[in-house]
């Protein structure tokens, strides 16, 4: 269902309701003209008057988004179809054979464009076959003419649909867009605010402080951590999706590992975008987490990552300097039923078809390299 | 370095607040501060009269790009060292700063020690890598072998030829961007410190000298079009 509101929309309903005025005004041409031919001329009359008066209230009512709904295109239709059925008695059987037109002709297309404007090709058919229904239902014989007028109104309806879905669907991206890019302003201009003030101030604070004794010192370090979060979060304000070659969508490696740069924990990689399958990127980002937590609990949190592409596969390193992994301790906690956090990490990454390597000497660190395939 | 013969030192940074304290903080471990500066085009023409042997450089300058900056300096001033020292995290900008021929990059937050050490070692002539930067320059290089059609030259055999890392750069320069110390380094792989230092070197030279052909390629080829 396209938006009510839309601006693509607005054109579409406009043209329908210069449409229908101006088919209205070729029916009241050939009603003047065969006047004298009708077997009703008054009820002809009378229909005439309600068909200015309905293409007014049509007019009025499409204009208006919220009343775009489902009482007035059935209110629409069931009018036209009205006036189509009583065709044959208000115009006369013996006209009608005698080649005097119907009163709908082209103005009882009005509500198969309304449907098709509103709903799409689907809609468009569905009033389309019904208004064709009650018109060949008034015809004595249905010859070559009448079926070219039902394929016609058939051929409005799936195209005119097809192009309201078509405005829907562009006016959608085009407002994502617009959002996006706004949003993309807007942090470039936080960012270089942020740079030009915090960052400064709190850099400043930490360099001075940091030699500090006692609670001093300690407001210095915090400081340090704040322009350490800050730096991440503006230097993330590229777009973090982008397109793979094969159409699907990619997520930058750097901006999902880019929120657990810290003071302690360093993150070094490319200049460039890292693009990476979302899921991949994100079993990557959880097991590098699960690494860095786990250096926080046993290594004293120090801790540096690489992210390197080497086209064919992407590697991250989680490099620490504590106490190491005893040899025989994973082994240990496999056999004790403790899966561990390695397992987590060996889990993840195989998941998504990538390997693990876990280098680890007593009082040397730990470096756990993750690749994968691209 | 003597009380005769200090390092002279130039600060440019468009934070009053920050240069002054930078600029007290040189002063006190024995450096001569020749001048300070918070715009681009004014530390270029000052830093030709005032000679500094290291600028301190802001990457974020009002006026022009650290790109800018640094090509000037090194115009009027050939054996300049720029350390750069930014508090942003834009990547590109550093990258493209190490090309343009700067020396040494710091993050704003590095301990005082650190960075008077650092700033000791630019002017020796010493690349003062952070693992940041080695993450960058290892992705650079990377980026350049992974072939033409990024650069703004035409692609195939009109290339200059891309600048390579060996495998020990190359190993060398991961564990510089894993955070290991060149001791360390030096260590592990059964090498001298000195040679640790001079792998380290070549990695940014390579890069330079890549950039000064393409930038000397396209001067040539908007002179011809002009």
């Amino acid at each position: 269902m396209p938006s009510p509101s839309g601006g693509f929309e607005v054109p579409l309903w406009r043209a329908l309701a210069v449409f229908r005025l101006a088919s209205l005004a070729y029916v009241c041409a050939l009603a003047v003209r065969d006047a004298d031919r009708y077997a009703h001329p008054y009820a002809v009359g009378a229909l005439i008057l309600l068909m200015i008066a309905w293409t007014g209230a049509t007019a009025i009512g499409y204009a208006r988004p919220t009343w775009r709904r489902w009482p007035l295109l059935l209110a629409d239709l069931g009018v036209v179809m009205a006036i189509v059925l009583a065709t044959p008695w208000v115009v006369g059987r013996t006209a009608l054979t005698h080649g005097v037109p119907t009163l709908g002709v082209a103005w009882m297309a009005g509500p198969v464009l309304a449907w098709a404007v509103s709903g799409g090709r689907r809609r468009g058919t569905v009033a389309a076959l019904l208004v064709a229904g009650a018109d060949l239902a008034t015809r004595e014989r249905i010859g070559q003419s009448s079926f070219t007028g039902v394929i016609l109104m058939l051929l409005a309806g799936v195209v005119v649909g097809h192009v309201a879905r078509l405005a829907a669907s562009a006016e959608e991206r085009l407002q994502r867009a617009v959002e996006l890019e706004a949003a993309t302003r807007e942090r470039e201009r936080l960012a270089r605010d942020i740079h030009d003030s915090v960052l400064q101030v709190l850099a400043l604070v930490q360099r001075r402080g940091a030699d500090l004794p006692g609670e001093a010192g300690e407001l210095a370090r915090l400081a340090g951590e704040q322009e350490v979060a800050l730096r991440a979060l503006i230097a993330g304000a590229g777009p973090a999706a982008a397109s793979l070659p094969d159409g699907g969508e990619a997520v930058d490696l750097r901006t999902l590992l880019g929120r657990y740069a810290s003071a302690a924990v360093a993150l070094s990689a490319p200049a460039t975008p890292v693009p990476l399958p979302r899921r991949v990127a994100g079993e990557l980002a959880a097991a590098t987490g699960a690494a860095l937590d786990n250096v926080g609990r046993h290594a004293g949190g120090r801790a540096w990552v690489l992210i390197e592409d080497e086209g064919a596969t992407v590697t991250v390193s989680i490099r620490d300097e504590g106490p190491g992994i005893p040899d025989g301790r994973l082994d240990e906690a496999a056999a004790q039923g403790r899966l561990g956090v390695t397992q987590s990490i060996r889990g993840r990454v195989a998941d998504v078809g990538g390997t693990v390597r876990i280098m680890s000497a007593p009082e040397a660190g730990t470096e756990i390299e993750l690749s994968v395939p691209r | 370095m003597t009380a005769a013969n200090p390092i002279r030192v130039m600060v440019v940074d468009d934070h009053p607040m920050w240069r002054e304290g930078v600029a007290r903080d040189l002063t006190e471990a024995g450096f001569l501060v020749v001048a300070t500066s918070g715009e681009g085009r004014q530390a270029i023409r000052v830093a030709a009269a005032a000679r500094p042997d290291v600028v301190v450089l802001d990457l974020q300058l009002p006026d022009i790009s650290g790109v800018e900056v640094i090509l000037g300096l090194r115009a009027a001033l050939p054996a300049v060292r720029v350390l750069m020292l930014s508090a942003s995290g834009e990547q590109q900008s550093v990258l493209d700063a190490v090309k343009a021929g700067a020396t040494g990059y710091l993050v704003k937050s590095t301990a005082p020690a650190e960075f008077l050490e650092a700033v000791h070692r630019t002017a020796a002539g010493d690349a003062v890598f952070t693992p940041g930067l080695a993450g960058l320059v290892l992705g650079e290089y990377r980026r350049l072998a992974a072939g033409p059609g990024r650069g703004s030259g035409p692609a195939g055999a009109a290339e200059p030829a891309t600048p390579q890392l060996t495998e020990r750069e190359t190993e060398v320069l991961r564990l510089v961007a894993k955070g290991m110390s060149y001791k360390q380094i030096a260590q592990r792989l059964g090498l001298s410190h000195r040679t640790v230092q001079n792998h380290v070197q070549n990695t940014l030279g390579k890069l330079q000298l890549h950039n000064r052909v393409e930038l000397t390629r396209y001067a040539i080829e908007r002179g011809l079009d002009d």
